[in-house]
Formats: structure tokens, C-alpha cells, sequence
């Protein structure tokens, strides 16, 4: 049985709007315009153990919201996804106890204390024997040349520098799976390289599968064996990276990036 | 459940050596404490001085002195408006990654809440506390009245911070989904300290709602510990007053449990 199998996802937000026009700051304290904006469609995947994943497509495509659904931080409206053998927002605590997640654009990390100190947290939110979390800090620290950061507070951090901070903090526990939105956002030529050599070896070694979503084309080629293309909240392609560039490319040897510009353009994205 | 435990230590821990960060704005709070204490003292001697022999009060100036004084160690656990940090967290999205811990969001909550009073309970109260020794002659603070209902104080000051905490956490759980002002927030806060003893002792207020005063949620804030300390109540009628305390603890909790797991249903967690 494979370790993610989505059927079906759908989920529509409700956007409450006010009324336009001159009288519409108003009107609005008494009555809302409810809107409902379709976020995913119907989509449906299933990810075996130990697959390195790339989740790609336009801006407000619902890559962010597939990840939280998997996450089981949301609740879709229909359809069914079973993780590792769990509904996911059924069994929240023991479903997130098994997966590691970083959200790009937050921090899982204390502001004002310093990073080490989130760590230890971390290791006893997940309840890991002292001697396992030792090992795994030092070997994780390492990896992602943080060490030296460990006494920092995570208001003190670049960008980069937390982002690997928080890398480390995802896969403290040993996630046998691992959901990154976009990992890479705002991260050095060095810092990217790093990451990506660090989550290949992770999954060569202890066979985690990773879900990424980027908008960096590098990344996928790097990493990923398999892209899925999410585009108004349906799965458009799911495949090698190779099948894409064949049904998309204007050309033998196009830039990537013109590839899936091209593709967006296409598919009317 | 130890594992739970744990964590909850660990961000108690965690988040009270932030909260001790902010010494300057507890300390501000505590001149005014000692200030409005200092009025209260006069204002006490005054009224008692004038009233001799003509009334008969249930606290001897004393008593009503050092509870002055008493009340105002603890009113930094009357802090009832917590959940901005948690609210702030829902509009911006940051629930999610709190959601991703495999914690009960309740009792992370509460973990959290209870230990971002203890910066200012340290700061304020000790400020305060010194001030009531220094304060020289019949303005300052008393001894307790007791060994053994000093000790008892200790225990159901323990009792109260577990209070106001589950409180606390109820009230952030009701906020949660809805929007309402800061309307009802203060109206919550005056109330609290009304039929807390914050504004007077309850022991003071006329006899026949003497029982109900007692067994309100809000007498084991302020008043009961604080009638521990003066020796309003002996020690030996101390174990019904911290049950009172108990009991309203696991009320509070249970009913914030539920409300926040009905509201978590309904939470969209934001961005992305
Ligand atoms: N909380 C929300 N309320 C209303 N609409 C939302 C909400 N979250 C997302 N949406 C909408 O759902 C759609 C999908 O959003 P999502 O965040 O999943 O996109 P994304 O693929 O991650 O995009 P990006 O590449 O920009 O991060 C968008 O149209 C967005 O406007
Ligand atoms: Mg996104």
C-alpha cells in the first residue's frame, strides 16, 4: 500500500467580501458577500515510501493547500487521503508525530530564545530518548553546517541561516516522511546546494519520502525523479521530469523554467 | 500523558524565560501597585479610625492592611486577556505550525499562557513585596498569621495560578472563533475583580451572600489565599476553601477543552 494515496481532495474557501460601490464600508458592518473560492478540484495521487516528490504550478495553484491538508491541518470538504494508514485531520497527534513539516514563510522556531533551546523543546514535545536526540543534532548540525548557530536567537538568523535551522527542527524526531513548502525561498546559491545534497542523502539513507513545492526548477531536476503539476486545483501531469519537458518544449534543450512558463501559457494557468 | 507532561514542562519553561524578558513593563505596573495600595492603606485607616467602636467589621485593620498588600502580589495572575498571542496566531496562519506538533492544543496552550504570566508575576510581585517590607510602620505588610497558614497561602497561591490559568485558557477558547470587541473583555476583567476580592475583601461585603461569595469561581483568585495569609480563615478550615479552588480549576478546564475542540473544527489555518 503506498504511503500517501489522495482520491478525490477538494476543498473551497469562503471569502467574505464587501459590498462595492460608495456605500459599501457600510453596507459591509451589516452584510457580507460570501464567496467561495474553489482551492482544489479533485485531486487525486499516491506517493509510494521513499519517493522524493516535486509539487510545481502557478501561483495559487493549491500546492500550499494540498500540504496542509496532508498535514492534517486542514480539512478538505470532500474526498478521501490516507497517510502512513491515517486520516490525517482525524488523527492529528499521531499522524503529525510521524511527518516533519516546514512551511517556508513561518518559523517554527522561538523568536526571542536561542535555537537550541527550540530544539530540546522539540525533543521532548516528541518524546526522543536523550541519547538518540544527541546523536541526531550532532549528525543534522553537521549536515546543514549550523552548529555554530545553536546559541543564536531566531530573530538574529538571515534567512538562510533559519532555514536550515528549521530543516534540522523538522527532521529532529526521524519523520519517516517529510513536507517542505518551499524550502528553498530566499536561500544562497550555497545555502540551496546544501540543502538539496542534505535531503538527497537523508532519503538515500534512511529512505524518507519528501514532498516539496517550489518555484525553483533546480530544485525539482536536482532532487525530484517525479513531478506533479497542480494548476487551478487539479492535478494536470505526474511524472518524470523528462515526460514534461517532451510534451512541453518548444525546443531540444529549452531552459526548464521556459518549459513550464510554457506550460502555464498552455494550459491557460 | 507523561510524555504530555513533559512537553508541557518543557514550554513552560521555555516560555517563561521569555516572558522574564519583559522586566521593565512589570515593573511599571508595579509602581502603580504600590502606589494604589498605599491609597487603599489610607483610606482603610481613615474609615477605620472614624468607625471605632460604632461598627463591628468581620477584618481587624490589620488583617484588612496585610490583604491590601497581599492582593496586590497576586494581581498579576488576573490577566485574562492572553489569548492576543493565540489570536494573533490563528489570523496569521502560525496555528498551523502548532497544529503540526503531535500535542493537544489545549494543554499547549495553557502551558503557554499560564507560563507568559510568570515574568510579570516574578517582577511585579517581588517588586511589590519588597515595597511592603520596606514601607515602615503600620502602612507596610504584616507578617502572615501563621506558620502552618502561611504554608497553606503558599499551597493555594499554587491553586489559584492553576485557576486563573484554566480560566484564561477558557476564555481564549471562546474568543477563538469570534470576533467581539474589547467590550466584553474588560466587562470580564471588573467582574473578576469585583468577586475576586480585588476591589474589596470579600469578608467586608454584607453577611447573608457571604456563602455565595465564598463558592464563586472568582473567590479563589485573590480572596482565599489572601484570607489564608491575614488569618481571616484558620488553617483548619483551609481544606474546603483550596477544594473550592480545585473544583473550579477542573470545571474551567473541562469546558475549555470542549469549546476549543468545537472551535477547532472550524479554524482555517491561514496563508501560504
Ligand atoms: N485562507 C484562505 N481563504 C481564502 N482563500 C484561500 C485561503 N487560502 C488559500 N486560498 C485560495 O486558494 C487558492 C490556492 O492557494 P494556495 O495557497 O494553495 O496556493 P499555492 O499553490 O501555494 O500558491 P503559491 O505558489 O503562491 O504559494 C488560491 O486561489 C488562494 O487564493
Ligand atoms: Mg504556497
Amino acid at each position: 500500500m503506498p504511503q500517501i494515496e489522495l482520491s478525490g481532495i477538494r476543498k473551497a474557501f469562503k471569502v467574505y467580501e464587501r459590498p462595492a460601490g460608495r456605500w459599501g464600508l457600510l453596507k459591509g458592518a451589516f452584510k457580507r458577500e460570501v464567496r467561495s473560492v474553489t482551492a482544489l478540484d479533485g485531486v487525486s495521487f499516491s506517493v509510494g515510501e521513499g519517493e522524493l516528490v516535486g509539487l510545481i504550478g502557478p501561483n495559487g495553484a493549491g500546492k500550499s493547500t494540498t500540504v496542509k491538508v496532508m498535514s492534517g491541518i486542514l480539512t478538505p470538504d470532500a474526498g478521501s487521503c490516507v497517510i502512513n494508514g491515517r486520516v490525517p485531520w482525524k488523527a492529528r497527534v499521531a499522524h503529525v508525530s510521524e511527518i516533519g513539516v516546514v512551511f517556508g514563510q513561518r518559523s517554527q522556531l522561538w523568536w526571542d530564545v536561542p535555537v537550541s533551546d527550540s530544539f530540546s523543546l522539540l525533543r521532548d514535545i516528541y518524546g526522543i530518548p536523550r541519547e538518540r536526540y544527541e546523536s541526531r543534532l550532532g549528525g543534522l548540525c553537521g549536515a546543514l553546517e549550523v552548529d555554530s548557530l545553536l546559541k543564536t536567537p531566531a530573530r538574529q538568523l538571515s534567512l538562510g541561516q533559519r532555514m536550515r535551522c528549521e530543516l534540522v527542527a523538522a527532521l529532529l524526531h526521524s519523520p519517516k516522511l517529510l513536507f517542505l513548502d518551499e524550502p528553498t525561498i530566499g536561500l544562497d546559491a550555497v545555502s540551496k546546494l546544501a540543502l538539496r545534497a542534505f535531503l538527497k542523502d537523508e532519503n538515500a539513507r534512511s529512505g524518507v519520502t519528501a514532498l516539496l513545492t517550489t518555484h525553483d526548477m533546480d530544485d525539482i531536476e536536482a532532487l525530484c525523479s517525479r513531478v506533479m503539476v497542480i494548476g487551478r486545483g487539479k492535478l494536470l501531469y505526474d511524472g518524470g521530469l523528462p515526460g514534461l519537458r517532451e510534451r512541453y518544449a518548444a525546443y531540444e534543450g529549452q531552459d526548464t523554467d521556459e518549459v513550464i512558463a510554457r506550460m502555464y501559457e498552455e494550459e491557460a494557468l | 500523558m507523561k510524555r504530555t507532561l513533559r512537553a508541557c514542562l518543557s514550554l513552560f519553561r521555555i516560555r517563561a524565560a521569555e516572558s522574564l524578558q519583559y522586566r521593565l513593563a512589570a515593573l511599571s505596573g508595579a509602581v502603580v501597585s504600590i502606589v494604589w495600595t498605599l491609597i487603599e492603606v489610607t483610606v482603610y485607616i481613615v474609615f477605620y479610625t472614624y468607625a471605632e467602636g460604632r461598627a463591628n467589621f468581620s477584618l481587624t485593620l490589620g488583617q484588612v492592611i496585610a490583604y491590601s498588600w497581599v492582593k496586590e502580589l497576586l494581581y498579576a495572575l488576573l490577566v485574562f486577556n492572553i489569548d492576543d498571542e493565540i489570536r494573533g496566531k490563528i489570523i496569521s496562519g502560525d496555528v498551523g505550525v502548532e497544529l503540526c506538533r503531535p500535542l493537544d492544543l489545549y494543554w499547549h496552550w495553557f502551558a503557554k499562557s499560564s507560563a507568559g504570566r510568570v515574568g510579570t508575576l516574578t517582577f511585579r510581585s517581588g517588586a511589590v513585596l519588597l515595597a511592603g517590607i520596606l514601607i515602615p510602620g503600620q502602612y507596610g505588610m504584616t507578617l502572615p498569621a501563621s506558620l502552618p497558614g502561611f504554608l497553606l497561602f503558599l499551597l493555594s497561591v499554587g491553586c489559584a495560578f492553576l485557576l486563573c490559568s484554566a480560566f484564561g485558557a477558557l476564555v481564549s477558547a471562546v474568543r477563538l472563533g469570534i470576533t467581539w470587541g474589547d467590550g466584553p473583555t474588560y466587562m470580564l476583567i471588573l467582574l473578576g475583580h469585583v468577586l475576586s476580592g480585588g476591589y474589596l475583601p470579600l469578608q467586608l461585603w454584607p453577611d447573608f451572600i457571604q456563602t455565595a461569595l465564598l463558592y464563586q469561581p472568582f473567590a479563589g483568585m485573590i480572596d482565599i489565599p489572601a484570607r489564608l495569609y491575614v488569618g481571616s480563615a484558620a488553617p483548619a478550615e483551609a481544606v474546603p476553601f483550596l477544594l473550592v479552588q480545585i473544583g473550579w480549576s477542573a470545571v474551567f478546564v473541562a469546558v475549555g477543552r470542549l469549546v476549543m475542540s468545537r472551535r477547532l473544527k472550524n479554524v482555517i489555518v491561514q496563508g501560504g
